[in-house]
């Protein structure tokens, strides 16, 4: 009996949480296409039928109800929604550089759904973005991962429901900059960056005992006083319980190689770390941990610390065994990812299938999103993008983007202002001789000291 | 002995000033009464609440309430007859939030920098909810008088400042001392997403994670305080902090928080944020929510809305033909000539370079509806059903009427216009049985005007607070000065730019003439100065752009007066930030600051 009535409980609140959050989905049946699935190979003259935002069918002749509409996509190439496992795009901050330990904020809480980066990005096939607090502080912010719902406008409805939590760390020169250089404080170093990350684990150690003994407590002792709320502790012991994935802003082998003993220390297993231009040198001990890599294609040399790199570096980290993602960064490079994942094949002759995986598949193992999208798959959310070319030629032009079922960029309807407001204060702009906007800004907000280095990227 | 003299002087001056009988100060005793504090205003149009009429009736004031009001109301012996026979007699208006009486700073104080920019101590980072705003109140407060010439009587005043600026009061527009302004304290903690320069919070994710943390560990103190003093024995003695112990009339439900969003951005953040902490809450300002009507609907607030508008796009409006002051023949269609200037294609399409001036029209179009449909945004309010308040906060005085007969224009009804004027705010603030409405028993807060205060023509002649009345002199009409001319943006201006990140300064250098404008910006953080692109003058709108190395390209609009700018920057993926300054030296003053590159 028992049973029974929680199973209906737990119905009823799916139920409610569905009403609560209603994402819009779509149908739609792409004819006739060559579909890239990704994880199962290249399928000709085939169709890729999404009902309700899910994939339901992929196969020769698909038949679908009358309602669906179609898209014939006869001398087109299907390829999954591409994934951009590190972005700045749809917030309006990026770091909250004041502290070197801010893992109590969230990029989550400042979603801007009107920001046209959304648009850009989808233009070039990417439907979802890991957007990333950026890296001014050792641990920075906890990230968010968002589908491009392009025109939906409450910023929830930007989110990817039921995404595992992510959070922000970063190792080197930045954090050292900002804390160190910018107002005297530890982290000045790299040794102090291990400080700062001992130091943080440790007191969330505490924390976590010390509920665990009031809970204790509590039971016998009903006038048990709880400790001091820490909102900071918090995230820190959901990282050591294991319920927050870490993503890590690094460049150097010898830091990363710390930074992989201080978790062994701390007892945690996962980790992603971004960029690892020097991850070449230690593919090996990479993979051997268990960690997952997310690169440039060929970007370096914008500081010290990013000097020794190589275009081999998404090729050398894959033939190692070591799970390998191609990010942007950048409102801009997000445009083109496809033209990054191409770069592995002319560094380090990656197949079609691991070139497309760097964009697809592999960044959504690394937000733990692996089983919902990334591939062409029978039950997977249905994200797609659609090439006049294939994806890895450098004529391919993305032509559709389908998120849930729903066509949101059509090359066809893409009309010069695509805004979803306007400021009526704004001026008119009608051209732009040069302009920096979208470039890196992985430090944007981070200093104010940053500046300088800034303009020298 | 000239400085003798000189003494004596002065001191005479003051002593002969101070017997003055300059006013009659009703409520502080010591001063010469007014012969009577009994008005009556006989045979006048009043609106005793939003959507009725009476004509032909009696106001009665009596030692500051209404004591009757109808046809038939006696008009006491010793009354003040004010005869109002082509007048409109109104209930004052009530201001649901604002800083009117407390003084702007004249300069910003130097910010102090903390020792520690991720644990600065509260004062510094704005987080002050145990502030009490009456004890800032100014009645020389030049907004008190503005306010009252726009109608105001009664406001709704919080404490200036950063994220929790401190806690309001319900203050009367009218008194001679801090003490007789007061209608009543700590009505609400005011709250907006506005983080500290520099220190922790200084984003809003930072201010939202903030606002967790204390809610949540004030929840904690108030529990063990609760234990504490229901027995203390075996307990720790808990330590009092003002700014946690201020949270606790929030927790218990009786202070809600008054939340300014600035844009339908802050608007979803902080009702997220009061989803999730689940406090009291009333929001404000609210621009922008005709995007998030429904998400209002379901979050059933309080709400008070911002009477600040944006400023009108600038139009290449074609001139009226020059016989256009005439009448129009009666059975001629009548023309819109507002609708002209909507031509907005959605789909329109060019390559940029081809033809710009197609793109051009339709962006400034798009922009033209973005206008109307700011101004809009009480209609939309009203149409779904959404009643509000209006608050004045961030608003000039003067522009308030104003912009009230603009959001009629764009289709608010004058019934919700007053009831956001009187009504709204009274049941809001908890103040129905006091003011809102012309009404025995209710405090004398009057407005009387010729014409619907709601008309272009309507001029309001006077204003009654808590009894007194306010002669209220028609503006002096502008001959023209709006468009007399261009400003002089030469010289150099000393601006303040508020980033998300807080407040920087930096300095505008413009040099030239007529249509040959050269300048850079250097901004305290930057370590070189921009070169000012594309600087044009319209009027008295100075617009540029700028290279700001990884922020993206700038555009700035500014709006200047002889000497003082107000306008924004407008930052790629932050969107604008509002801009203000003064300037530091004139026309003849035109020197290029650059400094070394190191």
């Amino acid at each position: 009996m028992k049973p029974k009535i929680i199973f209906f409980i737990v119905l009823l609140s799916v139920a409610l949480n569905s009403a609560a959050q209603e994402i819009p989905t779509g149908d739609i049946l792409v004819r006739n296409a060559t579909v890239l699935t990704i994880t199962d190979g290249t399928l000709e003259n085939s169709d890729v039928l999404i009902q309700d935002g899910i994939i339901a069918a992929v196969g020769k002749q698909l038949s679908a109800p009358q309602d669906v509409s179609v898209i014939d996509a006869t001398g087109m190439y299907v390829m999954p929604g591409i994934i951009d496992a590190h972005s700045h795009i749809g917030i309006s901050n990026v770091n909250e550089s004041s502290a070197p330990v801010t893992a109590q904020v969230s990029v989550g809480d400042v979603l801007n759904p009107y920001s046209i980066a959304i648009y850009r990005a989808l233009a070039g096939g990417v439907t979802s973005s890991h957007v990333m607090h950026g890296s001014a502080n050792v641990i920075g912010g906890q990230n968010e991962t968002i589908k491009h719902r392009w025109g939906l406008l409450d910023p929830d409805e930007l989110r990817m429901a039921g995404a595992p939590r992510t959070i922000k760390f970063a190792l080197g020169e930045n954090p050292t900059r900002v804390h160190g250089r910018g107002n005297n404080k530890r982290p000045a170093s790299r040794m102090g960056v291990e400080y700062v990350l001992r130091e943080t684990f440790a007191k969330a150690e505490r924390y976590r005992e010390a509920w665990a003994q009031y809970e204790e407590d509590i039971k016998t002792n009903p006038r048990a006083i709880p400790p001091a709320y820490n909102s900071q502790l918090e995230i820190m012991v959901d990282i050591l319980n294991g319920d927050i994935m870490i993503h890590c802003h690094s460049y150097r082998a010898d830091e990363i190689l710390m930074l992989l003993g201080v978790l062994e220390d701390f007892g945690i297993d996962q980790i992603t770390l971004q960029h690892v231009n020097e991850g070449f040198k230690i593919a090996p001990e990479l993979a051997e941990f268990g960690a997952t890599a997310s690169v440039f294609a060929d970007w370096w040399g914008y500081k010290f610390e990013v000097y020794y790199s190589t275009a081999y570096n998404a090729a050398i980290l894959t033939r190692n065994g070591v799970l390998t993602s191609i990010n942007s960064d950048s409102g801009e490079l997000n445009r083109h990812l496809y033209h990054e994942a191409a770069k592995s094949q002319k560094y380090g002759d990656l197949t079609d299938d691991e070139a497309l995986a760097l964009i697809t598949i592999n960044p959504a193992i690394q937000l733990g999103i692996g089983d919902r999208i990334g591939s062409i798959e029978v039950g997977k959310e249905g994200d797609l993008a659609i090439f006049d070319r294939h994806p890895l030629s450098v004529y391919a032009i993305n032509q559709k983007t389908v998120v849930d079922g729903i066509v949101y960029f059509d090359i066809e309807k893409d009309a010069d202002d695509m805004r979803l407001i306007v400021n009526p204060e704004s001026t008119v702009d009608t051209t732009v001789l040069h302009s920096h906007e979208n470039t890196h800004q992985c430090l944007y907000e981070g200093s104010l000291d940053l500046y300088d280095f800034l303009e020298s990227n | 002995m000239r400085t003798h003299y000189f003494v004596f002087a002065v001191t005479a001056c003051c002593v002969l000033l101070m017997n003055l009988p300059v006013k009659a100060q009703v409520n502080s005793g010591e001063s010469v009464p007014d012969v009577t504090r009994t008005i009556a205003l006989t045979n006048a149009k009043i609106i005793p609440s939003p959507g009725q009429v009476q004509e032909r009736s009696n106001v009665i004031i009596r030692d500051g309430l209404i004591v009757a009001v109808g046809p038939d109301a006696a008009i006491p012996f010793d009354a003040i007859e004010i005869p109002a026979d082509s007048l409109t007699v109104y209930s004052g208006f009530i201001d649901g939030l604002s800083h009117t009486g407390i003084p702007q700073p004249k300069q910003e104080p130097e910010q102090e920098r903390p020792d520690d920019p991720a644990n600065p101590p509260n004062e510094l980072a704005g987080i002050l909810p145990h502030r009490d705003v009456r004890t800032f109140l100014d009645p020389k407060d030049k907004r008190i008088a503005s306010m009252r010439e726009a109608g105001f009587t009664a406001a709704h005043v919080v404490p200036r400042g950063r994220m929790l600026p401190g806690v309001g009061a319900i203050i009367l527009l009218g008194g001679d001392t801090p003490n007789e302004m007061v209608y009543r304290g700590e009505t609400a903690l005011y709250a907006q997403l506005s983080g500290a320069r520099r220190m922790y919070p200084g984003t809003d994710m930072a201010v939202i994670a903030k606002l967790r943390q204390l809610y949540k560990e004030s929840e904690r103190r108030h529990r063990i305080e609760r234990l504490y003093s229901e027995d203390p024995t075996g307990l720790e003695r808990p330590q009092y902090d003002p700014v946690h112990y201020a949270m606790f009339p929030v927790l218990e439900g009786d202070r809600p928080i008054f939340f300014h969003t600035d844009g339908v951005l802050d608007l979803h953040r902080v009702l997220s944020v009061q989803k999730e902490l689940g406090f009291p809450a009333v929001l404000t300002g609210l621009s922008q929510s005709f995007d998030a009507i429904d998400k209002l609907k379901s979050a059933d607030l309080p709400l008070l809305l911002t009477l600040e508008l944006p400023k009108e796009p600038k139009q290449n409006k074609k001139e009226p033909p020059a016989d256009s002051t005439e009448a129009p023949p009666t059975d001629a269609p009548v023309e819109l000539p507002e609708i002209m200037h909507l031509d907005y294609d959605p789909d329109h399409r060019v390559t940029s370079f081809t033809d710009l001036e197609s793109e051009k029209a339709n962006l400034e179009a798009r922009r033209t509806i973005a206008y109307k449909t700011h101004v809009g945004n009480a209609a939309a309010l009203e149409s779904e059903g959404l009643s509000f308040g209006f608050s004045t906060g961030g608003a000039s005085a003067s522009d308030l009427l104003t912009n009230v007969r603009q959001m009629i224009g764009e289709g608010l009804s004058e019934t919700a216009a007053l009831a956001a004027l009187t009504t709204t705010p009274a049941e809001i603030l908890g103040l129905t049985s006091s003011m809102g409405t012309v009404e025995v028993g209710k405090l004398g807060n009057l407005v009387v005007s010729k014409g619907s205060i709601f008309d272009e023509d309507g001029q309001i002649q006077y204003v009654f607070v808590d009894g007194r009345k306010y002669d209220i002199e028609p503006p002096k009409k502008s001959s023209g000065n709006d468009d007399e001319g261009e400003a002089n943006p030469a010289g150099t201006w000393s601006l303040t730019i508020s980033t998300p990140d807080g407040e920087i300064a930096g300095t505008l250098t413009i040099n030239g003439s007529d249509d040959d404008w050269s300048g850079t910006l250097i901004v305290d953080i930057a370590p070189e100065a921009s070169q000012l692109e594309s600087i044009a003058l319209s009027g008295h709108v100075l617009t540029f752009s700028f290279d700001a190395g990884g922020f993206g390209t700038i555009s700035s609009s500014l709006t200047l007066d002889a000497n003082s700018v107000s306008g924004s920057f407008d930052v790629p993926e932050v969107g604008p930030v509002s801009v203000s300054g003064t300037r530091t030296s004139g026309p003849e003053y035109s020197i290029t600051v650059q400094r070394l590159i190191q």
